[in-house]
């Protein structure tokens, strides 16, 4: 897997990887904003592109690091290699009804889970680092973080109906 | 100031329309200034106020190419920049003087006219290569680097043309001078420049306004071209922060920039006795001409014609710069034949890079059938 990377004047920065199967991928931050990848296969001349606008391109690049995506649930799995490999996941859910009207404190959330909720949106508002006294509400969404059995555990045991 | 309300909000709809077909704005804009200006209806005038203006949007055109002439920047393949590069000057740069000189033009015309013929548009080549998804293919890296080449060869015409009456000793003293000091000025005041850029209020985008402004009045009064000296800012500060100055920049050059091809159409004058038969020529050559070295850039560098036919397809629109140099140093006979050359070239290359691919496929399938006829045991 060969990696080359190529600042070209006027249109921006160009990433081509090589895959070991002889594709060829390349990536393009244009000075436009969009981000444009082309992917050209093995003994194939003309390559196909897509163009994506950041959001799409930052979706894109957490689908490929192995994070799970569902329509509404997010997650992305960060890996420290550095700190023996640590993989912290963070993970969105949307707060089910038998919840609503409770607290943190209440749910006995990192007790039971080892996970923590970092931040709770609301109405389009985000509460960075909740208190355990927040108490939730309906249509609230958690941003949760921990390892991937924590968020398991999390989802098993917090957001069943 | 009517006229020139009215010519920019014809632009503004032009615009639109030219970037819901995907197509240059630059012919539009100008066969806009030409169908109101002198030349057509009459409505719009130059006058003090869009002259001050044009000037404004060709000094931040060359302070945009400046700041992308990033000195250290480390060309890939140099040996094939340059072979290219020089295939271009050679092939367009002479058939565009040659064609000139013999159409009757004078050698100074005909060198100005040569060098508009031969400077691709860089602003058209890079835009449609990406909005045709392009980026990815070989030939697009050849003719980014050409394109980049071709601004460098521009500079020394500029300067070229700007000595033609001075003392040649003091000229590159004051040049020289001017030079060191912009690159001290930005190697010395560079977390200066920066903390000021870094600011959020008005105080970058009025830095990057009295900046460009500054450096061409100064030039002026030091009788040094004003020209070279705001594309010699352009490159110092961008030994700072260029995507900084870029982003400061862009909206005058955007505005100013539009306003200068408007009122190029508009003071074009018909009557000075342009003929259209040789701006017919020189239209045909410089379609022709970049045919001949686009093949040539593509069998020296990629070993295949058909790689020269995809070049020649993005480098046939000519546009800011051949206007600039008409306006610099043209006579009103020059500016018809700039305004024509760049009108037909410009729409008639977003033709041929939008469509390439299909014409290439249409001259593989062919070959290949071809190919397969003239197999001995076909048909058996």
């Amino acid at each position: 897997m060969a990696l080359r990377s190529l600042n070209l004047p006027g249109v921006g920065t160009k990433y081509e990887i090589e895959t070991d199967k002889g594709d060829t991928i390349a990536i393009f931050f244009t000075k436009t904003g969009t981000i444009q990848m082309y992917t050209l296969q093995n003994g194939c001349n003309t390559p196909s592109a897509a163009v994506m606008n950041p959001v799409e391109a930052r979706r894109l690049g957490n689908i490929l690091t192995g994070a799970i995506i569902e329509a509404d649930k997010e997650s992305v799995e960060i890996a420290f290699s550095a700190l023996a490999d640590l993989r912290i996941t963070i993970h969105t859910f949307f707060i089910p009804q038998r919840i609503v009207g409770k607290t943190i404190e209440d749910l006995q959330i990192r007790a039971k889970t080892g996970a923590t909720i970092i931040a709770v949106c609301r109405n389009d508002k985000n509460i960075i680092n909740p208190p355990p006294s927040f108490v939730f509400e309906d249509g609230d969404a958690t941003l949760v973080i921990g390892e991937s059995d924590q968020i398991k555990k999390f989802e098993h045991e917090i957001m069943v109906e | 100031m009517e006229g020139f309300i009215i010519a920019l909000f014809v632009c503004l709809v032009l615009a639109l329309i030219s970037k819901y077909l995907s197509i240059p704005a630059i012919p539009f804009y100008i066969l806009a200034g030409v169908v109101l200006g002198k030349a057509g209806l009459g409505i719009v005038q130059s006058n003090e106020i869009s002259h001050f203006f044009s000037e404004m949007g060709l000094l931040f055109l060359l302070f945009f190419m400046g700041l992308e002439l990033k000195m250290e920047r480390i060309v890939a393949n140099p040996s094939k920049v340059l072979t290219a590069g020089f295939i271009g000057i050679i092939v367009d740069m002479g058939i565009g003087f040659t064609a000139a000189y013999l159409l009757g033009f004078t050698l100074m015309e005909a060198f100005i006219v040569g060098a508009a013929f031969y400077i691709t548009s860089t602003a058209i080549v890079i835009t449609s290569l990406i909005e045709n998804r392009k980026l990815m293919s070989k030939e697009a890296e050849t003719i980014i680097w050409v394109v980049i080449f071709e601004d460098i060869v521009l500079i020394g015409i500029l300067a070229l043309l700007s000595i033609s009456d001075q003392n040649l000793l003091v000229f590159f003293a004051k040049i020289g001078l001017a030079l060191s000091l912009m690159y001290l000025i930005s190697f010395y005041g560079k977390e200066f420049l920066v903390s000021i850029l870094d600011r959020d209020d008005e105080i970058p985008i009025l830095f990057t306004f009295a900046a460009v402004l500054t450096t061409a009045s100064l030039a002026l009064f030091f009788g040094i071209p004003a020209t070279l000296m705001v594309i010699a800012l352009g490159a110092a500060l961008a030994t700072t922060d260029p995507d900084a100055f870029e982003q400061h920049a862009r909206p005058f050059k955007d505005v100013f920039l539009v306003i200068f091809f408007v009122f190029f159409g508009v003071t074009i004058d018909l009557s000075a006795g342009a003929d259209w038969v040789i701006i017919a020529v020189i239209c045909v050559l410089a379609i022709i001409s970049k045919l001949i070295s686009g093949i040539l850039m593509g069998i020296m560098i990629h070993d295949s014609a058909l790689s020269g036919l995809e070049i020649w397809a993005n480098m046939i629109c000519r546009g800011e710069f051949s206007i600039a140099l008409a306006v610099l140093y043209g006579s009103p006979v020059i500016a018809t034949t700039v305004a024509a050359l760049v009108i037909v070239t410009s729409i008639f290359g977003s033709f041929t890079a939008k469509y390439s691919t299909w014409m290439r496929r249409g001259i593989v399938s062919h070959r290949r059938r071809k190919a397969l006829m003239h197999r001995p045991h076909a048909g058996r």
